[in-house]
């Protein structure tokens, strides 16, 4: 590779110029890292980090902060909308490699692009005055007469179904993370060998056999990936459950109750933050967020790479 | 039933299932667009461009103070962001090409790309906001620029790295020094791919709420001073929909209506531009 630009002046200034700027990444990274510590130490020191992430008091008043009821919503709302998106995006992605005709693709392709354009606020705007209703109306009295009904499991369905609870805020949450998770496994789908498949066929393997044993087998670490970083994406998702959370610091058994998640309650009570510890309170709740995104996203990154290294050659 | 007729109903279970989901995800789409649609235009009108917010139960208020504010951050978020951005992605592709520093920094980038945006709203609530003591455009600027420099970096890496390095050994056949040939020969064979990343990470921040939400703020008088609090279309969406008011719901939708028509054509843009350039991908 060249060493050419070493001997002109203009290079050395050029050269300088696009380094720092493709070191602010880093600079951007380790910086957000430092002042979250910084502006959050108060917290930190007066709370302590394991008594901070297990204590479930949030009282601006007596000053006593804790992360776990926040931890619980972001827990519950992601792990939720996962068990939701993941089977129907790999469904989609199923769909645009193998089952579509060649003139579907393109179209189902981009309207699956354009559901993740749309803005996250739009999503939370749409889910107050439409899905909040159809939710509290149709759905959850129907799941509280059936499932609801079942012992054990009928506790997660217990109490008035307002339709601002944990439920909807992760259906949102799932149709926002399923054109991820889906636009990423079509990709890892694609990167099966047709001979491979060819040669299922050749053995007499139904469609659905060579998909399972053969497309699967080849794309899982790429398809692991996507749902990892799917996961770091619902980890962070603020405006969309922003509206239909409620932002009730608690605990709950049920779905149909209203919860906080981390980034729930930086939206709504970062600028209403009167006390100094209160708001380094919040600014440890996002430091928690950060680090927590940030080792998520980098074990998905980890397995896409893994993904590719593998199988593009 | 025997077994191969078994097999056989197996897999048509399966696809059909996996076509209800391709229709589930059409169905969504429709539903919200559709939805934003119908609600956004009925509450469209010369008086939303025109006219600034009036106090609630008031005929004949508009959001221009949001629409310029709007604009305004976004501009300013662009021309911070980009060039660092293509700088950066410059450094990646070129001079460092092949090096153990430029994956180093694609591989933080592409996590970058993904960090939660309130986060970075906190960030510059501390560094800008807190020192200033108020709220700014600026901060919003500083905050969507942030977001914005991966974007651009990675898609110009990638474009970069796709103009064929022959190219390159033409120009410095001819004597030309490095700088000079990445300005005048990789830019322009490059441009429609860079073009595409820039429209891209507008249209990745033009709907971002959450790093507006303690950095620009709110106003409802208009303003056109980056130094002060400013108004901007989301924060204004997320302030009017959960309000008391039936003529601020109104307004949200018709808000959204624009912002969603607005990302969805520099989306499809974007899409464009790349694909008659380099061909069906």
């Amino acid at each position: 590779m060249p060493v050419l630009f070493k001997k002109n002046a203009g290079d050395r200034i050029f050269s300088l110029v696009t380094a720092v700027s493709s070191l602010s990444v880093l600079a951007l990274i380790a910086g957000i890292l430092w002042v979250l510590l910084a502006e959050s130490s108060p917290a930190i020191e007066k709370f302590g980090f394991f008594r901070f992430i297990t204590s479930t008091d949030w009282n601006p008043v007596t000053e006593s902060f804790g992360a776990a009821t926040n931890l619980f919503g972001t827990a519950v709302t992601t792990v939720l909308s996962l068990l939701i998106a993941v089977p129907v995006a790999i469904g989609i992605a199923i769909f645009i490699t193998e089952v579509a005709p060649h003139y579907l693709k393109g179209p189902i392709g981009v309207a699956i692009e354009l559901l993740a354009a749309i803005p996250s606020i739009i999503y939370g705007m749409w889910g107050l005055f439409t899905l909040v209703p159809i939710m509290s109306h149709y759905v959850e009295p129907a799941l509280q007469n059936t499932i609801g009904k079942l012992p054990f499991i009928g506790i997660l369905f217990k109490g008035t179904p307002m339709g601002i609870d944990l439920l909807t805020a992760s259906v949102i949450l799932s149709i926002m993370i399923i054109p991820f998770t889906a636009s990423i496994a079509r990709d890892a789908f694609n990167l099966t060998p047709a001979v491979m498949k060819e040669s299922a066929y050749a053995l007499g393997a139904t469609k659905w056999e060579a998909i399972k044993n053969i497309v699967f087998s080849y794309s899982k670490l790429g398809v692991f990936g996507g749902i990892v970083l799917s996961l770091g994406r619902a980890l962070g998702e603020t405006m969309a459950i922003a509206f239909v959370l409620g932002n009730n610091h608690r605990i709950t058994s049920s779905l149909l109750d209203a919860a906080a998640t981390i980034t729930v309650t930086l939206a709504n009570e970062f600028t209403e933050a009167d006390t100094d510890i209160y708001l380094s309170s919040l600014f440890y709740l996002a430091l928690i967020l950060f680090v927590l995104s940030f080792i998520t996203l980098a074990i998905a990154k980890l397995f896409l790479l893994k993904a590719e290294r593998r199988y593009s050659r | 039933m025997n077994r191969e007729n078994v097999r056989k109903l197996n897999s048509r279970i399966a696809l059909s299932l996996s076509t209800i989901a391709a229709l589930s995800g059409l169905f969504w789409l429709i539903f919200i667009l559709g939805d934003v649609l119908v609600k956004g235009i009925s509450a469209l009108g010369p008086a939303l461009f025109t006219n600034d917010p009036v106090p609630p139960g008031m005929e004949g208020g508009g959001l221009k103070n949001a629409f310029v504010g709007q604009l305004m951050i976004t501009f300013f978020a662009t021309l911070i962001g980009v060039p660092v951005g293509i700088l950066g992605g410059t450094f990646l592709a070129e001079y460092a090409r092949g090096r153990k520093i430029s994956k180093i920094i694609s591989i933080f980038s592409d996590i970058m790309v993904s960090i939660p945006s309130i986060v970075i709203g906190t960030f510059i609530y501390a560094i800008i906001v807190k020192p200033a003591g108020h709220f700014s455009g600026w901060a919003g600027a500083m905050a969507l620029a942030i977001i914005m420099i991966p974007v651009v970096l990675r898609t110009t890496e990638n474009m970069l790295s796709l103009v064929p390095w022959t190219l390159r050994e033409a120009a410095f056949a001819l004597g030309a020094p490095y700088y000079k040939v990445i300005i005048q020969v990789v830019y322009r064979g490059a441009a429609a791919g860079i073009l595409t990343g820039i429209l891209l990470s507008i249209a990745r921040v033009a709907g971002e709420t959450a790093p507006l939400l303690f950095t620009s703020f709110n106003n409802s008088y208009f303003s056109t001073n980056m130094n002060e609090p400013i108004a901007s279309l989301t924060v204004t969406i997320f302030q009017y929909a959960m309000g008391p008011y039936d003529d601020w719901h109104k307004q949200a939708w018709a808000a959204s209506l624009m912002i969603t028509i607005f990302i969805l054509m520099l989306t499809i843009l974007g899409r464009l531009a790349i694909r008659w350039r380099y061909g069906k991908r």
